[in-house]
C-alpha cells in the first residue's frame, strides 16, 4: 500500500546535471521501469530515492511523506544492485537475516521470514551456502529475497539482470514480475534494455540526458512516441529528414499530407511494420532497390535504398520471394511528423493492398 | 622443436639463479647455524645452548622486551593506520589525496635518516620541546623525551611502518566494493554496524598480512632500536649485535639469531596460510 512521488527532483555533480527536475507519480503496486541509454541519469534518480545520493533540489514522497531528510538506513525502500550484491563473508541465510537482526526480531521470527523469502525466490535449500557457491542468477535472486524480506514500501532495482546471459535474463524477468504481483509491492526497475522494460512494466519512464522524455504504458511508448528521442530509442524506426511546405511534405516520389499547415524542417518517422511492400511499378509508392536482406528467423528485415529518401528498414514475410538488388515499391501506411518545439503528429494513410505472396515481382 | 623445448625450459632457467641464491645464502647457512646451536660442547646433540639462553637473565629480558615493543608498536600502528586507510578509502576530497602522499613519504626516506630525524625532533631540547617551550615554558618543563627509551623504539617503528601498512590496508579496503556497503546501509545498518560487520571482516586478511609482515620487520629490526632505544633492556636485534661484536660471543649470538628467526618463522607461517587461503578461498 505505497505510492511514490518525485517532485522537481534534481541532482547536480559539479558541472554535470545528472537529473533535471523530474516529476513522477508511481501508484500503489505499480511496476514502473525507468528506461534510457547509459549515462542518462537513471541510477542517480534511483539512488536518490534509496537515499544514497542527496538531491540538489526537489522532494521525494513515499505515501505522501517526504523522505529526503531521512538517511538511507531509515528509508522504507530496499534496493537490488547490479553487482557485488551479497556480502561474501556471510552465508545466504545470514545475508537475508542481516536486516531482520538489526530490527531486533526474535530468532524464530527471523527463521520463518528467511525461509519464506527463500521459498519465494525459488531457492528454499540455499540458506547454508556461501555467496561464491551460487551462480550469478541465484545471487540476484538471493539479493531480491534480502530486499523483500524487510517488507519495504518501495522495491528499487538497478539493472539487476544486466550481468546475466540473455536466456536467464528473460527467465528471471518473468519470475520477478510474478513475485512482484504476488507480494503486491510498488517497484521501480531501472534498465537500458527496452525489451526488458516493454515486457515488464506497467508504465515506462523513458529518460534522456537527465530528463523524462515520456511516461506512459508500454504500448503507447511504442505506438505514440512523444519525442524524436523516444521514437528513435524504442524499437526500430526509420527517421527521414524532410521539408514541410504548408500541409504537404514532398518526400521522393510521394507527397505526404499533414493535418497542420506549417513551413520548415521536420522529421518523418515510420515504423518498418508500417511500410507495405508493393509492386515496383505502383504509382502510390516509393520505388527502391533491396540492398540487403537480413534473416531474423520467422521474418526478414530488408534495407531498401530509396532515391532522395534514404535507406529504409522494412519487414518482409518469409514467403515473399525477394533477392538483393531487386526493385520493389514501398508504401507507408502510417507515419509521425516531428518538429522542434511542437507536439508530434500521427498520420494514417489510406490502406493499400500489399503485394500478394504469389505475385512474382 | 628446438625453439619449443627451450621455451618450455625457460621458466626453469629463469628461476634457477634466485633459487641457488636463496638456498646458498640463506637456507644453507641458516640450517648450518641451526644444527650448530643444537650441538653440545662434546659434539653430540644437546639443548645446552638454549638452556644457557633461558638461564641468562639479560637474554630472557631482551626476548620479553622485544615482544612487548613489537606488540605495542603494532597496536599503535593499527590505531593510526586503520582509521587513516578508512579515511583515504572513503573520502573523495583533495585533502585525502595529499594525506595519502604524506602517509607514503617515509617509504622514500632511508631508515637511518628517519631515525636521526626523529632524534632531532623529540630528544631533550629538540625541535618538539623547543616548539612547546615557545608556546608555554611551563608546559615544556614537563616534557618527556622518548629518546633512548622504549617509547623511542615504538615511535620509530611506527613511523617506519606507516606507509607499508597504509598501502596494505588501503588495498584491502579498496576490495570492499561500495555496493556491499550501500546494501548494508539499505537494509538499515548504521555506520558502526557496517564497520564491524561488513568492513572489518572483509579486511581481516589485509589486516593479518599487515600484522605478520610488520611483526617480522619490527621483531628483528636493528637500526631503530639501536639508535632510538635504551641501553637496557635492549631488543634481540641489538643484543645479537652486541653479543657478537662487543662481547665477542658468536655462539651465543647465533642462538639468539635462531630464536629470533624461529619467532619470525612462526608468524611467517601464519602469513603464508593467510595468503594461500585468499587464493583458494572466495573468488
Ligand atoms: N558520483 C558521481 N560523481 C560525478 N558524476 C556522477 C556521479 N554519479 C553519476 N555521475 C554522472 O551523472 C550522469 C548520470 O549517471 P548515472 O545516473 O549513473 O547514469 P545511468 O545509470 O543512466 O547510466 C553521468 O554523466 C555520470 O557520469
Ligand atoms: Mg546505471
Amino acid at each position: 500500500m505505497s505510492t511514490l512521488s518525485l517532485k522537481q527532483l534534481r541532482k547536480q555533480f559539479g558541472d554535470v546535471t545528472a537529473v533535471h527536475e523530474i516529476n513522477l507519480e508511481v501508484g500503489d503496486g505499480e511496476f514502473l521501469c525507468i528506461l534510457g541509454p547509459s549515462g542518462c541519469g537513471k541510477s542517480t534518480a534511483l539512488r536518490m530515492i534509496a537515499g544514497f545520493e542527496e538531491p540538489t533540489s526537489g522532494d521525494i514522497l513515499i505515501d505522501g511523506q517526504s523522505v529526503v531528510t531521512m538517511a538511507a538506513n531509515h528509508r522504507p525502500t530496499a534496493m537490488v544492485f547490479q553487482k557485488y550484491t551479497l556480502w561474501p563473508h556471510m552465508k545466504v541465510y545470514d545475508n537475508i537475516a542481516f536486516g531482520l537482526k538489526l530490527r531486533g526480531l526474535a530468532r524464530t521470527e527471523i527463521d520463518r521470514k528467511v525461509n519464506e523469502a527463500l521459498e519465494l525466490v525459488g531457492l528454499p535449500d540455499y540458506g547454508k551456502r556461501m555467496p561464491n557457491q551460487l551462480s550469478g542468477g541465484e545471487q540476484q535472486r538471493i539479493a531480491l529475497a534480502r530486499a523483500l524480506v524487510l517488507e519495504p514500501k518501495i522495491l528499487l532495482l538497478d539493472e539487476p539482470f544486466s550481468n546475466l546471459d540473455a536466456l536467464l535474463r528473460v527467465r528471471l524477468r518473468e519470475e520477478l514480475r510474478r513475485i512482484q504481483r504476488r507480494v503486491k509491492i510498488t517497484a521501480i526497475f531501472v534498465t537500458h534494455d527496452q525489451e526488458e522494460a516493454l515486457s515488464l512494466a506497467d508504465r515506462i519512464a523513458v529518460m534522456s540526458k537527465g530528463r523524462v522524455e515520456q511516461l506512459d504504458v508500454p504500448s503507447r511508448i511504442y505506438d505514440q512516441p512523444a519525442t524524436l528521442f523516444v521514437a528513435d530509442f524504442i524499437g526500430v524506426m526509420n527517421l527521414i529528414p524532410a521539408q514541410q511546405n504548408g500541409a504537404t511534405i514532398d518526400l521522393g516520389a510521394l507527397r505526404l499530407e499533414s493535418p497542420t499547415r506549417v513551413n520548415g524542417t521536420v522529421t518523418v518517422a515510420i515504423r518498418p511494420e508500417d511500410i507495405a511492400i508493393v509492386g515496383e511499378s505502383d504509382v502510390d509508392a516509393w520505388g527502391g532497390e533491396v540492398e540487403q536482406i537480413i534473416d531474423l528467423g520467422h521474418y526478414r528485415k530488408l534495407l531498401v535504398k530509396v532515391p532522395s529518401v534514404g535507406t529504409l528498414k522494412v519487414y518482409a514475410p518469409k514467403a515473399l520471394d525477394l533477392r538483393e538488388n531487386q526493385l520493389i515499391g514501398l508504401n507507408p501506411s502510417r507515419f509521425t511528423i516531428f518538429r522542434d518545439g511542437a507536439a508530434p503528429i500521427e498520420v494514417k494513410r489510406e490502406a493499400v493492398a500489399p503485394l500478394e505472396m504469389s505475385v512474382a515481382v | 622443436m628446438v625453439a619449443r623445448s627451450t621455451r618450455s625450459l625457460l621458466p626453469y632457467i629463469l628461476i634457477t639463479p634466485p633459487i641457488i641464491l636463496v638456498f646458498g645464502l640463506i637456507f644453507f647457512p641458516a640450517a648450518q647455524s641451526f644444527v650448530r646451536t643444537l650441538t653440545g660442547v662434546d659434539g653430540s646433540f644437546s639443548f645446552e645452548r638454549y638452556l644457557e639462553f633461558m638461564n641468562d637473565r639479560s637474554s630472557v629480558t631482551s626476548l620479553i622486551f622485544t615482544f612487548q615493543v613489537t606488540f605495542l608498536s603494532l597496536i599503535g600502528l593499527f590505531a593510526i593506520c586503520y582509521p587513516l586507510a578508512l579515511y583515504l578509502r572513503f573520502s573523495n576530497s583533495r585533502v585525502a589525496y595529499w594525506a595519502q602522499m604524506v602517509a607514503l613519504l617515509p617509504l622514500f626516506v632511508p631508515g637511518i635518516m628517519s631515525a636521526y630525524a626523529l632524534i632531532r625532533f623529540f630528544r631533550g631540547r629538540g625541535l618538539l620541546e623547543t616548539i612547546i617551550y615557545q608556546l608555554s615554558p611551563v608546559l615544556s618543563e614537563t616534557y618527556y623525551s622518548p629518546y633512548v627509551k622504549p617509547e623511542g623504539i615504538i615511535i620509530g617503528s611506527i613511523w617506519e611502518s606507516i606507509p607499508f601498512t597504509v598501502l596494505v590496508l588501503l588495498a584491502g579496503l579498496r576490495q570492499v566494493e561500495s555496493g556491499l556497503i550501500e546494501s548494508a546501509q539499505d537494509v538499515g545498518a548504521s555506520r558502526w554496524t557496517i564497520f564491524f560487520q561488513i568492513i572489518l571482516p572483509l579486511t581481516r586478511r589485509a589486516a593479518l598480512i599487515a600484522f605478520c609482515l610488520n611483526f617480522i620487520a619490527i621483531f628483528g629490526s636493528y637500526t631503530i632500536p639501536y639508535l632510538l632505544g635504551p641501553a637496557a633492556p635492549q631488543t634481540l636485534g641489538v643484543l645479537m649485535q652486541r653479543t657478537y661484536q662487543e662481547y665477542a660471543q658468536p655462539l651465543q649470538a647465533e642462538t639468539q639469531a635462531v630464536i629470533t628467526f624461529a619467532v619470525c618463522a612462526l608468524v611467517g607461517l601464519l602469513y603464508v596460510r593467510t595468503v594461500s587461503s585468499q587464493r583458494t578461498g572466495r573468488n
